[in-house]
């Protein structure tokens, strides 16, 4: 339970940054700690050397003008708390009440649970529901990834060795429906399957454009464009129409088993839960413009 | 501290919520634990393990190990040889096996996470770099992982030296349980699987030892430990010094919960390594170790069967129960811990006098069973109790009534095999259960509910937990043994009070408990009064804390012990007031004359008097001063209690919410209800975690998948709902005080009425649940079951 031996770097700026993870192959970047520094102590991850972002200015914040933007080593606690996120993106609210417990909240960043891309965390699944967009620092400038070309599979994502997320966007969405379910052992454990869902409704309450994302079911979060098609359409809150598109959810999807569920359970929680969050989304709340 | 005295003179704290005195110390950071011990030169351990289930050892290459700057040795079971066996001989009984094994693992590893070199370094960090480099080549073997078929004649042998796999068959019967059962109107047969669990303390185990080469040789070691001094007898020898040469030292322990109640390898290992290096050195386990290679608990099959008669009389029990008992026979309790304690208690709060049991114990390559909390009265407890709602439905019987039917009465009662209970409130515990989950509308309810597709369901688990383990409850309990404990208590000079006990604490607070009866019981205020225990040189011998025991033999050692010195004291007042003793009385640290108010002499002076009033003392106290040692031996203390539980199944996802659980005990008198009250709610939350969350599991290829507390779940405060703990006392009619203990209660009884509040909650589909924990995937699977077969019928 104590890590192997590696180098610790602490960059004053995002160029020295880039440029320690170009120098230092096998690297990575310490953020909140939350989930490497286990994983280091238990010698599942081996850095050569820890790329200590948390002290360079500018990555760490909220900002909602028009657009959200979240820096990547903003606290997830602070944008939990944040007014405007509750008020203008519950959907990220949501998540975040189910990622970890108070204590690693306080020190997990909003950026590190996207980067880190574990396949069962909530915030990457919120992010492909609601289109965000998540700024790279790579040498010499930056680059803009969709949340949907990012999660590449377990811990895998598009970032280079030397690129490091910078911020994430999420564009103005008020008035869509919106709702967020998973199924979890225990509160704040991993989730067994999970799903974001966000609908835009016309002025009849059809929907027009859906969002699906599950997460914890397969080797990246992913959306499921059986059931999103099946969406378009139908009115929220539609029963039979959220019955269905629970059914197909994992159409076309590779379901992961582990020591706890089969592929059999995920599937059928899923259709259950992605039934009754459609159900839901028809009633919360819908965020603001 | 203060606290108003509403209770009679003679019993001032006892029986009230002082405060416990250890918190500040603990809650503010001041514990000591083996991790804080530091010792200059010293070295850290990191052990390697086997990564296979059974493989054997072809060779073993250091070099690379020791070529890492920073360690300083590697250590195999080549280098222990000069160390004695580790001997199982089970609990002074015959009908198990005993079990020898060398601390390092010799020529085959039997479990993954069997040691099998230690490396030591001068850093922990260094430790494990030079663990990762020590090269172990294996020949992997076929692993025994089925205990069913580990006791085929042709399964291959996890100990060859044995001869068998199966290193334990008992089978007693009481009455006549053929007949019954062939008389019966009704016999209902279940098969159960008791999951496999553990402790999971907070604080891991660790083993602090040094060796100093004087006096023949003297080893020094801290351990994590339940029971110093039992510690120290089992190591000794395997060390091949006398137990003059040991000291144990457990300071503060950060849960135990019975894991530390076992004798392990590392516990010798560390000593013998501090001594070959020359250094002190230091091991602290970590939470992979920890959860493959400490004890595992309860993982039982249990096949039980009730003959009853047409009117729901229980008129037979049968069980068998096999116990996956892992790679080794656990020193000192043996797997036997598990499946007798399942098997010969069978009977509970049961008036049921035709009752058979039989045990079997085959050895598994699978991490060893040993003691923890609950032991196997939590599998004989699901066994039985499941079996018995089951029987209601089958008979369509109230399962509440189908008990209170059935149950013994409240007065001293011998079991058909021979335990004596000491009096309790058996069906009034049940009823005040029923009550609590206000049972009367609970299926107006339950209907509305499935109305709306929801499901809900209630289910009891009345029970009875011998506690005070001493030697006549051991007897009867069918693992015979001197069980028994000493407290010394001393008046020093000054006044103040010195209490040493063999018994140890690591959670249940007797730094509290123990001051409130030595202060009763010499008539002191409780802040004089130190307790001591924790250390062989500075505590009298002791069996140690496990098995519900220390409240009963703590108060009956200490009340006489101290009223020795009492009496020593009140003579010593006389002479000193010029009184008749028998007109002396102390209270509150001041001795006076009854009925003669201003006429008072403060313990200081008497105690000053004792130890420097020449001749005008006392013979006696001229010879002993104000110390008495005495010992205590109960006869045998069965609480009782009931658990229920309302629970609500999410029929899609599996997921099962406790709803509400209550938890009636009667641990007789309390010596301090908020103890009591932790100690309870503490022991429900663990039977929480046994009915639905806790599950070490083993891959079919015998690979270890629960090493780490992402997968070895236990419930956390959202888990636990508001725990309705309500309690009945009566009045051990054996014990010193009317005490019974208190410690595993919960966890005996919460797993079956979660169990059967699941079953209650899904009757509609059929369902039977079998086994523990109940997960989402085995929920899932029951239904889909279920569901098919309803389509093909």
């Amino acid at each position: 339970m104590k890590p192997a031996q590696f180098d610790y770097l602490r960059p004053g700026s995002l160029a020295e940054a880039i440029e320690a993870l170009g120098a230092n192959p096998d690297s990575k970047v310490l953020a909140g700690g939350q989930s490497l520094i286990p994983m280091m102590n238990m010698r599942l991850a081996r850095p050569s050397a820890l790329v200590d972002i948390g002290r360079i200015d500018g990555l760490a914040g909220i900002s909602a003008n028009g657009s959200l933007r979240v820096g990547a080593t903003t606290r997830q606690a602070e944008v939990l708390a944040d007014a405007t996120v509750q008020r203008r993106w519950p959907l990220i609210t949501a998540a975040l009440r189910h990622v970890g417990h108070p204590a690693t909240r306080a020190r997990g960043t909003f950026g590190g649970s996207i980067a880190h891309a574990e396949p069962a965390a909530e915030l990457p699944a919120a992010m492909l529901a609601l289109d965000a967009a998540f700024t790279v620092h790579r040498p010499g400038g930056t680059r803009t990834v969709a949340a949907t070309d990012f999660f590449l599979g377990h811990y895998t994502t598009v970032l280079a060795e030397d690129e490091l997320l910078g911020h994430v966007d999420v564009p103005a969405l008020g008035g869509s429906h919106w709702a967020f379910a998973e199924v979890a052992r225990r509160h704040g454990d991993y989730a067994l399957t999970g799903v974001a869902v966000r609908l835009t409704p016309d002025a009849d309450g059809v929907v027009t454009d859906a969002r699906v994302a599950l997460f914890a079911v397969s080797s990246r979060p992913v959306r499921s464009a059986a059931a999103e098609r099946l969406l378009v359409g139908t009115r929220v809150g539609d029963a039979e129409a959220a019955t269905a598109a629970g059914k197909v959810a994992l159409d076309d999807i590779e379901v992961a088993e582990d020591s706890f569920v089969s592929a059999t359970y995920r599937t059928e929680a899923t259709a259950a839960i992605v039934r009754r969050a459609l159900l839901e989304a028809a009633t919360n709340p819908k965020g603001e413009n | 501290m203060t606290i108003e005295d509403t209770r009679p003179r003679s019993a001032r704290y006892v029986g009230r919520s002082v405060q416990r005195v250890e918190d500040p110390r603990l809650l503010s950071g001041q514990g000591r634990y083996v991790d804080d011990i530091t010792l200059p030169g010293m070295l850290h351990a990191a052990f390697v393990r086997s990564p296979h289930a059974r493989a054997r050892i072809l060779n073993i290459d250091a070099s690379d190990a020791l070529a890492l700057d920073g360690v300083v040795a590697v250590y195999t079971a080549a280098d222990l040889a000069w160390l004695n066996p580790m001997v199982a001989t089970g609990p002074m009984r015959d009908g198990i096996l005993a079990h020898s094994r060398t601390p390092l693992a010799t020529d085959v590893v039997r479990h993954v996470g069997d040691p099998v070199a230690v490396v030591l370094a001068r850093s922990p960090y260094l430790a494990e770099d030079g663990r990762d480099l020590v090269d172990v080549e294996y020949e992997p073997l076929e692993p025994v992982l089925d205990p069913l078929a580990a006791l085929e004649p042709d399964s291959p042998l996890v100990d060859e030296a044995l001869g068998t796999n199966n290193i334990s068959h008992l089978e007693e019967s009481a009455g006549d349980v053929e007949r019954a059962f062939a008389e019966a109107d009704h016999v209902t047969r279940l098969r159960f699987h008791s999951g496999r669990s553990t402790a999971a303390p907070i604080e891991c185990r660790g083993v602090v030892a040094k060796y100093e080469d004087r006096a023949g040789g003297r080893y020094t070691i801290w351990a994590s430990t339940q029971m110093p001094h039992l510690l120290r007898m089992f190591v000794a020898p395997v060390l091949g010094v006398p137990e003059g040469r040991v000291t144990i030292s457990s300071p503060d322990v950060g849960g135990a919960f019975g894991l530390k109640c076992t004798v392990f390898p590392e516990d010798v290992v560390i000593p013998a390594v501090a001594k070959l290096s020359g250094r002190p050195v230091k091991w602290i386990e970590d939470r992979w170790e920890n959860l493959a290679a400490g004890v595992h608990s309860k993982d039982m099959i249990c096949t039980m069967e009730i003959a009853a008669k047409a009117d729901g009389t229980m008129t037979a029990f049968r069980g068998h129960f096999v116990t996956d008992s892992g790679a080794f026979s656990s020193i000192p309790f043996t797997p036997l811990v598990d499946s007798q304690c399942a098997g010969i208690y069978l009977t509970s709060c049961y008036d049921v006098r035709d009752v058979a049991y039989s045990v079997d114990n085959p050895l598994t390559n699978k991490c060893q069973i040993g003691a923890v909390r609950g032991v196997g009265w939590v599998p004989g407890q699901l066994a039985r109790e499941v079996a018995i709602d089951q029987l209601a439905r089958e008979l369509g019987k109230d399962p509440v009534e189908l008990r209170l039917q059935n149950m013994i009465g409240p007065d001293v009662y011998t079991t058909a095999f021979g335990q004596t209970y000491d009096g309790g409130s058996y069906a009034e515990a049940l009823e005040k259960a029923r009550d609590a989950v206000d049972y009367a509308s609970f299926r107006e309810r339950q209907a509305k509910a499935r109305e709306e597709g929801r499901y809900i369901g209630v289910g009891f688990s009345p029970f009875v937990e011998p506690t005070g383990w001493a030697t006549a409850s051991a007897a009867a309990g069918g693992l015979p043994n001197g069980y028994y404990d000493t407290a010394s208590v001393t008046v020093e000079p000054d006044g103040s009070v010195t209490v040493t006990t063999g018994l140890h604490s690591h959670g249940q607070g007797h730094e509290t408990t123990l001051a409130q009866v030595t202060a009763d019981e010499l008539g002191v205020p409780m802040e004089s009064v130190r307790v001591v225990f924790g250390d062989t040189d500075s505590s009298v011998f002791g069996m140690g804390t496990y098995a519900s025991r220390s409240a009963v033999l703590g108060f009956g050692s200490i009340r006489e012990s101290a009223g020795q010195v009492r009496d020593r004291l009140l003579r010593l007042a006389a002479i000193l007031l010029e009184a008749d003793p028998g007109d002396v009385e102390l209270v509150d640290g001041v001795a006076g004359v009854k009925g003669v108010p201003g006429k008072t002499v403060p313990l200081q002076q008497i105690a000053l008097f004792g130890y420097f009033g020449g001749t005008a003392r006392p013979e006696d106290v001229q010879r002993d001063a104000l110390t008495a040692t005495s010992g205590y031996s109960p006869g045998e203390t069965y609480a009782n209690g009931c658990a229920a539980a309302v629970v609500e199944v999410d029929v899609e996802t599996g997921l099962v919410e406790v709803e509400q659980l209550v938890a009636v005990e009667d641990c007789g008198v309390q010596l301090n209800p908020t103890i009591v009250k932790g100690q309870v709610a503490g022991a429900i939350a663990n039977g929480i975690g046994v009915a639905l969350l806790e599950d070490l599991v083993y891959e079919d290829n015998g690979e270890f998948v629960s090493g780490s507390l992402l997968h070895y779940l236990y419930p956390s405060t959202t888990e636990v709902p508001e725990l309705d703990l309500l309690t009945i006392e009566t009045p051990s009619a054996v014990s010193v005080g009317g005490v019974k203990g208190v410690g595993e209660a919960g966890t005996i009884s919460a797993p079956a009425a979660i169990v059967n509040a699941i079953a209650d909650a899904l009757s509609p589909f059929g369902v039977v649940i079998d086994r523990t924990p109940v997960t989402p995937e085995y929920l899932r699977r029951k239904l889909r079951d279920a569901e098919r077969t309803r389509e093909a019928s």
